[in-house]
C-alpha cells in the first residue's frame, strides 16, 4: 500500500474518532450545564482549544457560544466541522482504497456540518437533538467501515488510527474533569457529573453492574482505564491497537515493525500490570501524562516508519 | 397524449438542426422521451432535478472551487433531458472516429520517426517544428505497440443540416468520461425504467476496457503488472474523474510525490518499501510530467520519468508529445493525413479552417470577421477565442493586433451554429446548443468506442460555447440499439 494512502486512511479514521469524542464530551458537559448553575466550560476549552485566557473567560459561561465554537467555528482546529472536513479530505484522496459506501457517508457528513441549518439549529433548538444526530453520523461511519471495508492493510491502518485516537481521547476525558479536582481521587465531585459522563460514553450500564456503591471518582477511573470489557477503556483500546498493528507484520519492513511493536507491547504491559493501588501511589496526574506521552510517541514512530513519503 | 404546456413555447432557431424537432414534428428516437416528459407535471420535474443535484452532491461528483482559503463544492451543471443518438448515426460516427484515429496514430509514429509526410510535402516542416507540443525527446522512441493515442476524446458538432463535423481531436489528456458514466447512473435514478424502455446501449464497460488495455502495455513480463493513475492532486478540477477511474479500475491513484525513479525504473513508495510501476495512466500534462525535461518548476511530475519511458521500462498513457497531432493548426491537415496514410476518403468532415499565417487566408478572415470564430492553436477550454458575430469593434481590433504579433498561433473557422437540444431550465423546456464528445480507446486489439459520450450544453441562451469553464453543462447521452 502507498505510504501516502496508509497515512490518509490512518488520519481519516483518527479525525472521525476525535469528532466522536468531542461530540460526546460536549453532550456530557451540556447536560451538566443544565443541572448546575456553577458549571463552567473552562476545562473543555482549556484542553480542546488554543484560546487565550481572556477569550476563555468570555466564553466559559455561555453554552451556546461554546457549542458554536466547538462545532462550527472555522478557526478552531478541533471544531467538529474542521475535523469532519479533514477526514473527508483524506478520504477523498484515497477513494480507490475505501468502499464507495464509506466515501459517501463521509461526504454526506461533510455536507451536513457545512450546512447553515446546523448553525441555526445550534443557536435556537435543543442541542441534544443536534449532538445526537451528529454522533449517529459518526456511528454510521464506523458501522459502514466495519461491515463493508475489505480486510487488509487499509482497514488495519484505519483501526490503528481509531484505537490510538480512542485511547488518547479517554485520557483527555479523564484529564478534563480531574484537572478541575487537582487530580485528587478522593475529592468527590458531584455525582451527576459522573453519571452524565458515563452515559455519554456508553459506560453507565456497565458501571451499575460492576459497582454497587454509587458514584465514586475512583471507580469511574478504574472503569475507563482498566476495564477489559469496556470498549472505550484505555486498556481495551491499547489491546486492539496491538492486535491490528500485529497484522501488519507480513507486509512490513522487519526492523521498523519491531521498533513499534516494542513500544506498543511495553505500554500494554504497563496497563496490564497496574491497578488502582499502583495508580494512586504514582498519582493520577503523572499516570495520565505518561500515558499521553507513550501514545504520542507511538503516533510519531508510525509517522516516521510507515507514512513518510515526501 | 395528455396536453402539456412544457413544450408549448419550445421554438427552434432558424438555420439550426434541432435534435428533437424536425420543424414541428418530434423525431422518432425522441418520441418516447417526449411522451414520458409530457405526462409529468413541472413540479415533479423540479423534484427530479433536485434529486439529481442531491445525488451528485452526496456521491461527491463535484469539483472544488477555492475562495478565501475555503473550499466550496460545485456541481458540473447537469440537464435532466437525455440527448439521443440513433444506432445508424452512431455507426457512422464510430467508423469516422476509427478512421481518424488510425490516421492520427500513424501520423504521430511518422513524425517521431521517419517523417515521410513532411518529406513528401503533405505537411510543411515548419508546421510541426513550430508547434510547442512537438517534443524532440520523443524522436525515435520505441513506443509499445506503436500506439501513441490510447485515449481520445473527439469533439463533434452538427451543422444546420445535421451533418456531423469534427471540431477538435483531443489526444493528450481528454477529460469528461466520468460524466458519461455518472450521468447515466443519475438518469437511472431520476427516470426509472426509461432507459430499458428506449433500448439504450450501456456505457459501464468503459473502465474495464481501459484497464484491459493498460495491463496489456506492461513492459515487464509479469502476470500482475502495477498500473497506476497519476493525478496532479485534489486541487485539480478533474480530480473527481481521477478518483472515479482509479476506483472503477481498481488501480492505485498516485501523485508525483508517491513515485521515484531509480536506475531508469519507476517505483512507488509503499508501506513495505519501493514497488516497481509498469504502466502509468497520467492525467498530468506533458509540461509538468518530468521537471528534468520539461518545466523545471513543476512539482506535479516525477524527475527522470521520461528517461525510464525512453528506456522502455515503463509505459506512459497517452504518449508524451501527442500535442503535435491535436494542435489546431495540425487539425487542418487531418483529411490529408487520412488520404496519405490510409488511401481513404475522410468519413467525418472537418470544419473549414484558415491558418492566419497564410496572408491570403488571413485577409479573407479579416474581411469576413463577423462570420468567423478565431482560436489560438494551443489553447483549449474555450479560452482565447474571438466569436466574430458577438464581439464589439474594439474587441475585434484588439484581437487583430494580437493575431499579427504571431499569426502561427491562430486559426479561424466560419461560425457553425451547433445543433440544439431540449433542456429543462427554470421550469421551462428550452433549446440550447450542444456538442458531442465520444471517447475512443485504442489498444493492441484495435479501437473500441463505448456507445455514448459526453454531450456538453451551452446553458446560456444563444451561446455557442459549451466548455465547462465558460458556463457549460452536460447531458446523459444515449445511443439506441438498432
Amino acid at each position: 500500500m502507498l505510504s501516502r494512502v496508509a497515512d490518509s486512511l490512518y488520519w481519516m479514521s483518527r479525525y472521525i474518532k476525535r469528532t466522536d469524542s468531542v461530540l460526546r464530551l460536549l453532550k456530557v458537559n451540556y447536560a451538566s450545564a443544565q443541572d448546575d448553575a456553577a458549571f463552567t466550560w473552562r476545562p473543555v476549552l482549556k484542553i480542546f482549544t488554543y484560546l487565550e485566557e481572556d477569550e476563555i473567560s468570555k466564553m466559559e459561561k455561555n453554552t451556546r457560544m461554546v457549542l458554536h465554537y466547538m462545532i462550527i467555528e472555522k478557526d478552531n482546529p478541533n471544531a467538529v466541522a474542521t475535523l469532519v472536513t479533514k477526514a473527508r479530505e483524506n478520504a477523498r484522496s484515497v477513494q480507490d482504497n475505501i468502499t464507495n459506501e464509506l466515501w459517501q457517508t463521509l461526504n454526506e457528513f461533510y455536507h451536513i456540518v457545512r450546512d447553515e441549518r446546523l448553525a441555526l439549529a445550534l443557536q435556537t433548538k435543543d442541542p441534544i437533538t443536534t449532538l445526537d444526530m451528529l454522533i449517529a453520523r459518526a456511528m454510521l461511519y464506523y458501522g459502514i467501515a466495519e461491515s463493508t471495508m475489505f480486510r487488509g492493510e487499509g482497514l488495519n491502518f484505519m483501526n490503528i488510527g481509531k484505537y490510538l485516537e480512542r485511547a488518547t481521547q479517554s485520557v483527555d476525558i479523564l484529564d478534563v474533569k480531574f484537572s478541575d479536582l487537582s487530580y485528587d481521587l478522593d475529592k468527590t465531585a458531584e455525582v451527576t457529573y459522573w453519571k452524565h459522563l458515563l452515559q455519554s460514553i456508553s459506560g453507565y450500564a456497565l458501571y451499575l453492574k460492576t459497582y454497587r456503591s454509587g458514584f465514586e471518582a475512583r471507580n469511574v477511573v478504574e472503569l475507563i482505564v482498566f476495564n477489559n470489557n469496556y470498549p472505550l477503556s484505555i486498556i481495551y483500546s491499547v489491546n486492539m491497537l496491538d492486535r491490528y498493528f500485529e497484522r501488519l507484520k507480513e507486509s512490513s519492513d522487519r526492523a521498523n515493525y519491531d521498533k513499534i511493536r516494542f513500544m506498543i507491547g511495553r505500554l500494554r504491559a504497563k496497563l496490564q500490570y497496574s491497578n488502582m493501588h499502583t495508580l494512586s501511589d504514582q498519582g493520577l496526574h503523572k499516570f495520565l501524562i505518561e500515558l499521553n506521552h507513550d501514545l504520542t510517541n507511538i503516533g510519531n514512530a508510525l509517522n516516521e516508519h510507515y507514512f513518510a513519503y515526501s | 397524449m395528455k396536453a402539456t404546456t412544457l413544450f408549448d413555447n419550445y421554438t427552434t432557431s432558424p438555420n439550426t438542426w434541432d435534435e428533437m424537432y424536425d420543424q414541428i414534428i418530434v423525431r422518432d428516437p425522441y418520441k418516447k422521451v417526449f411522451e414520458f416528459i409530457s405526462t409529468i407535471p413541472a413540479a415533479e420535474l423540479n423534484k427530479s432535478e433536485e434529486l439529481a443535484r442531491r445525488l451528485f452532491m452526496s456521491q461527491g461528483v463535484t469539483f472544488t472551487v477555492y475562495s478565501s482559503g475555503e473550499g466550496i463544492e460545485k456541481i458540473f451543471p447537469f440537464d435532466i433531458i437525455p440527448r439521443i443518438i440513433t444506432g445508424a448515426e452512431w455507426s457512422f460516427i464510430e467508423s469516422g472516429i476509427r478512421q481518424r484515429l488510425r490516421a492520427l496514430n500513424l501520423f504521430l509514429k511518422d513524425i517521431y520517426s521517419t517523417q515521410f509526410i513532411l518529406k513528401d510535402g503533405i505537411i510543411p516542416f515548419e508546421m510541426v517544428y513550430s508547434c510547442p507540443h512537438y517534443i524532440r525527446e520523443m524522436q525515435n522512441v520505441n513506443v509499445p505497440h506503436d500506439i501513441y493515442v490510447h485515449i481520445a476524446g473527439i469533439d463533434l458538432i452538427r451543422d444546420h443540416d445535421g451533418t456531423f463535423y469534427v471540431l477538435e481531436d483531443n489526444l493528450r489528456t481528454p477529460s469528461g468520461v466520468s460524466y458519461m458514466i455518472e450521468n447515466r447512473e443519475i438518469t437511472k435514478r431520476i427516470f426509472p425504467d426509461l432507459i430499458p424502455q428506449n433500448n439504450v446501449l450501456p456505457v459501464t464497460q468503459y473502465p474495464n476496457i481501459l484497464h484491459k488495455n493498460l495491463i496489456s502495455l506492461s513492459p515487464r513480463q509479469t502476470s500482475e503488472p502495477n498500473v497506476v493513475l497519476l493525478t496532479p492532486g485534489m486541487y485539480n478540477s478533474a480530480y473527481f474523474e481521477h478518483t472515479t477511474l482509479a476506483r472503477l479500475m481498481g488501480v492505485e491513484l498516485v501523485e508525483g510525490r508517491d513515485l521515484v525513479v531509480e536506475n531508469q525504473r519507476v517505483y512507488m513508495k509503499t508501506t513495505s518499501g519501493l514497488q516497481q510501476v509498469d504502466v502509468i495512466y497520467r492525467r498530468v500534462d506533458d509540461d509538468f510530467l518530468d521537471p528534468l525535461v520539461f518545466n523545471p518548476e513543476s512539482t506535479l511530475g516525477v524527475s527522470g520519468i521520461l528517461s525510464a519511458y525512453r528506456k522502455g521500462n515503463v509505459a506512459i498513457v497517452n504518449a508524451p508529445g501527442n500535442g503535435v497531432a491535436d494542435d489546431k493548426a495540425t487539425y487542418m491537415y487531418v483529411p490529408e493525413m487520412i488520404r496519405y496514410y490510409l488511401n481513404e476518403e475522410p468519413l467525418l468532415k472537418n470544419v473549414p479552417t484558415y491558418h492566419l499565417i497564410k496572408n491570403d487566408e488571413r485577409e479573407h478572415v479579416f474581411a469576413n470577421i463577423h462570420t468567423m470564430v478565431i482560436k489560438k492553436t494551443n489553447e483549449s477550454g474555450g479560452y482565447g477565442m474571438l466569436m466574430g458575430h458577438a464581439a464589439s469593434e474594439k474587441e475585434i481590433e484588439d484581437y487583430k493586433k494580437e493575431v499579427l504579433k504571431d499569426p502561427r498561433q491562430f486559426i479561424a473557422q466560419p461560425t457553425i451554429s451547433l445543433s440544439s437540444a431540449p433542456c429543462y431550465i427554470n421550469g421551462k423546456i428550452q433549446p440550447r446548443r450542444v456538442d458531442l464528445r465520444p471517447f475512443a480507446l485504442c489498444g493492441p486489439d484495435g479501437i473500441e468506442i463505448v456507445p455514448g459520450g459526453l454531450t456538453r450544453v451551452a446553458l446560456r441562451e444563444g451561446s455557442l460555447v459549451v466548455n465547462s469553464s465558460q458556463g457549460g453543462g452536460s447531458k446523459d447521452t444515449w445511443v439506441l440499439a438498432n
